[in-house]
């Protein structure tokens, strides 16, 4: 065969081989970090390799299916957040055949038509990936036109509605217009500055027949010790409610079992199911947040060859070969995206992370925690502000409890379900956009336009808070004008 | 015996009775100056310093010399030769191959085979006694390899062969670099009689004018269009971003880059036109094709796919490189182009570059990188494309 003719075989084959292993590499398992197209927005990015979280269309899908399965990803994870903030623009007004006119400008039946991942050049605040006037596809003409019927509307641009502090288009829970006119009136801080379950949560204290003390801790022998560990155990919270050595140490072991099978079942490192097996509540916030967002029930499993055909074909420990590795289940501070403290990199974000393994000390986890790992300008600036002396006054006894502000008041607010007040630990969910915090944080101690005004000054938060908003959002004003005139506030 | 537009036609094709790839325009002037040269050899025409003529109007007794000579006659203004070679180059020359080759399968030399492809009819000449053909281009050899002196239509062929440069496409180019002594021997020695020398010189003289300037015509318009082509792949690798507007009202360019099924379109519009583009190289080696429109064409199209892919690449990335294996068939596609272009410069621009002491090794070395680089192109382009499909 002439030398041309071999190249070109030996051409041929190696694209064909190419294309083999990278579709393989594709449909079975590998590392795909080279595939990915673009940058994921911040927090996507914790599981961008687990492809099939979001990409949950069958292989070669049509593009029809394929979007369908994106959407379904969305909703899987953020439905319920959507429902709770009560959202303005669900999916289901879209879908009604009247709205079909708007389909067209803004298909709002789609959580792609203006979030699509991997376009960082296009992704704006919140993630979105349309220009931020994307209003004017809707209220810029027609009935739905915000500036006929409304004066102070008339001569504002669209790009000003989600930026000026007045709408978000989602979660306007604090934000329409009965709601301040309701508020208008409000002091910007109130008589008696307390968050309400704060302080219901701070007052509960563990029944005291069921407190262990120091010489009640059960372990083996070489853990006991430690004497720093069982220090911190008998005076945290764990002990005072109750819980021993083997209710983290030793999971497994049925409550009140001898030494022999507490020492059997014992590991030194307690597994994070052993907490969440008591704080149920905690860890479901947890895994909603970005801190937990790795073990989030929804995030895409390893892909593992030896469950597909090719087990059957191949040989033995290729398809072992061929799965993916284990994707990791803790967020690392290195990874993260906003400032962070380079001494703080190597640690990743378990409950101990925060939570001392024995001390448990939930004044800890409140404010040092935090404050041992961002570094951006809001957090640098906690100590020494007002929050932060309220804080302390509460620590020290001087104030009531609730009154105090730490980090986790604002970032991980005390919540009330069915009776219960707990911890949420989804940290995000009181930001983007930060006006979701009015309500469940701010509105317990400071009046509503001064909440508004405060959250949208960027520069009074990254200073956290020290003095009074330098900007002013006209909402409220104009929702008071606006019903003084006669017409009824219509606008959630 | 063959006239000599029968010897052309004969040489025109290979042992199997595909034409050789030599461009349309060429033989064109080939066939016509062949013609012309059959009739000053049979007396019938003859040039002085201003026009050619006929001499003698009286048929040859082959139909294909005869319409010519007819129609010379005719005409009754004064034309000269490199008038005559332009005017049957266009107007005459496929007849006359028609003709010709008609002419030698009645003869008995040549054979017809038709193989039809969906669109495409090819037709073949094989030899029917398989001699022929290869015993001339054997003759064409010895006259070129021999020091003997000879038969003054020999080097009239020769010289017809050489002033139309396709020897190099009928004989090894490597051979014809060691007959070049030999051939600039031949149309030096003053082997053609009397009679005819003068009309045969300046025939000569018409064709090398009239090939070089329709090779020049084709150059100067290849030069521009692959420096174009170049030009706009490397600004497509430098240039910025196209920037995406900030306004919702203005989102015309964003959802060409940003929105899949505008993406969609663009990207297969770029498949096909990068396809078409190596189809139409494939098209340039095929000789089965050599007659579907002649090579300069062929080249132009080429070169023409290759500018129509740099439009397409900026409407489906807007001047964005992408990220990993997306940045490595950017990478890849804009070496293809940049140096798909370099290499248009090197081919049609290079008596200027001989100018500039760059040797013909030299110049085709961006050819040669131009078809490395498109080495790993079609494995990237299609793993983007079940990349794309499958997330």
């Amino acid at each position: 065969m002439a030398r041309k003719s071999i190249l070109h075989v030996c051409w041929v084959l190696a694209t064909l081989a190419a294309i083999g292993a990278v579709t393989v590499w594709m449909t079975v398992g590998g590392d795909r970090e080279v595939l990915l197209i673009g940058a994921t927005t911040d927090a996507h990015h914790q599981f961008e390799l687990a492809c099939e979280s979001c990409h949950t269309a069958a292989v070669f899908a049509s593009r029809k299916a394929a979007l369908k399965g994106l959407n379904k990803a969305c909703r899987n994870c953020h439905e319920d957040d959507l429902k709770d903030a009560e959202d303005s623009h669900p999916r289901k007004k879209f879908r009604n055949p009247r709205m079909s006119v708007y389909w067209e400008p803004l298909d709002g039946r789609s959580c792609t038509t203006c979030h699509v991942e991997h376009r960082p050049e296009i992704t704006r605040k919140g993630a979105v990936t349309v220009a931020m006037d994307f209003c004017e596809a809707c209220h810029g003409e027609g009935d739905q036109d915000v500036r006929t019927d409304r004066p102070t509307h008339a001569g504002l641009t669209f790009d000003t509605c989600a930026s000026s502090g007045c709408h978000n288009y989602h979660d306007n829970r604090a934000l329409y217009a009965d709601f301040l006119v309701k508020h208008a009136d409000q002091p910007w801080l109130a008589a008696a500055p307390v968050h309400a379950l704060a302080a219901l949560h701070r007052s509960q204290k563990p029944l005291e027949e069921t407190a262990l003390g120091r010489e009640d801790a059960l372990a083996p022998a070489a853990a006991l010790a430690d004497e720093t560990a069982l220090d911190h155990w008998a005076g945290s919270g764990h002990a005072a409610a109750g819980v021993n050595c083997a209710g983290c140490h030793a999971p497994e072991v049925a409550s009140g079992a001898p030494l022999a099978e507490i020492e059997a079942g014992w590991t030194d490192v307690a597994p994070l199911t052993a907490c969440r097996d008591c704080h149920k509540q905690e860890a479901k916030t947890f895994a909603l947040g970005r801190h937990g967002m790795r073990q989030h029930p929804e995030i895409a499993r390893p892909r593992d060859a030896s469950a597909t055909v090719l087990d059957a074909v191949l040989p033995e420990g290729v398809t072992e070969w061929l799965s993916d590795a284990p994707y990791p289940v803790l967020m690392t501070v290195k990874e993260a995206r906003i400032p962070m403290r380079a001494d703080a990199a190597h640690e990743s974000l378990d409950c101990g992370a925060c939570h001392q393994p024995h001390a448990v000390d939930v004044e800890h986890a409140a404010v040092e925690a935090c404050m041992s790992c961002h570094a951006d300008p809001h957090t640098q600036a906690y100590v020494g502000s007002p929050h932060h002396e309220l804080w302390q006054a509460e620590l020290a006894g001087d104030a009531e409890p609730g009154s105090g502000v730490s980090c986790a008041t604002c970032h991980m607010f005390k919540v009330e379900r069915r009776g219960t007040i707990f911890t949420s630990h989804h940290q995000n969910d009181g930001l983007r956009p930060n006006e979701k915090m009015i309500r469940p944080v701010c509105l317990h101690c400071h009046g509503l336009g001064f909440a508004i005004d405060a959250l949208a000054d960027e520069d009074l938060a990254a200073g956290n808070f020290r003095g009074q908003p330098a900007v002013h959002v006209e909402s409220i004003d104009w929702a008071v004008q606006h019903e003084t005139s006669g017409v009824p506030n219509d606008e959630r | 015996m063959l006239t000599f537009t029968e010897e052309l036609v004969l040489l025109l094709n290979d042992e199997d009775g595909a034409p050789l790839p030599i461009r349309q325009d060429i033989v064109a002037c080939a066939l016509a100056g062949a013609v012309l040269m059959d009739l000053a050899f049979a007396y019938r025409i003859d040039t002085d310093l201003e026009a050619l003529f006929v001499n003698d109007p009286t048929p040859t007794g082959k139909p294909t010399l005869d319409r010519i000579l007819e129609r010379i006659a005719a005409r009754t203004e004064v034309c000269d030769a490199k008038m005559w070679i332009g005017t049957l180059s266009v107007e005459e020359a496929p007849s006359i191959h028609e003709q010709t080759l008609a002419s030698l399968v009645e003869s008995g030399i040549l054979t017809v085979q038709e193989s039809r492809l969906p669109w495409i009819r090819f037709r073949r000449y094989p030899s029917s006694d398989g001699k022929t053909a290869k015993e001339l281009r054997q003759h064409v050899a010895d006259v070129l390899t021999s020091d003997e002196i000879p038969d003054p239509r020999d080097v009239a062929l020769i010289s017809l062969l050489d002033a139309c440069e396709i020897l190099p496409d009928i004989f090894p180019r490597q051979e014809i670099e060691d007959f070049r002594p030999r051939i600039a021997l031949l149309r030096k020695m003053d082997l053609i009689g009397r009679e005819v020398a003068g009309a045969i010189a300046e025939i000569e003289r018409s064709i090398i004018q009239a090939v070089r300037a329709r090779a020049a015509q084709f150059k100067k318009l290849l030069l521009i269009l692959s420096i174009a082509a170049g030009v706009a792949a490397f600004a497509t690798l430098v240039a910025p971003r196209f920037p995406v507007a900030d306004r919702f009202s203005a989102l015309y360019f964003e959802r060409l880059w940003f929105d899949g099924s505008w993406q969609l379109w663009s990207g297969f519009a770029l498949l096909g036109l990068s396809g078409a583009g190596v189809l139409a190289v494939l098209l340039l080696k095929l000789r089965a094709i050599a007659r579907l429109g002649g090579f300069n064409w062929w080249r132009l199209a080429h070169v023409g796919f290759g500018i129509a892919c740099v439009l397409a690449l900026f409407a489906h990335t807007g001047f964005r490189l992408g990220t990993s294996l997306n940045a490595a068939l950017m990478g890849c596609f804009l070496a293809v182009l940049v140096l798909g272009g370099l290499a248009g410069v090197c081919t049609n621009a290079a008596g200027q570059l001989r100018k500039w002491g760059i040797k013909p090794k030299q110049r085709v070395i961006p050819i040669r990188v131009h078809i490395v680089a498109l080495v790993p192109l079609p494995a990237l382009l299609i793993i983007h494309i079940i990349a794309v499909y499958l997330y």
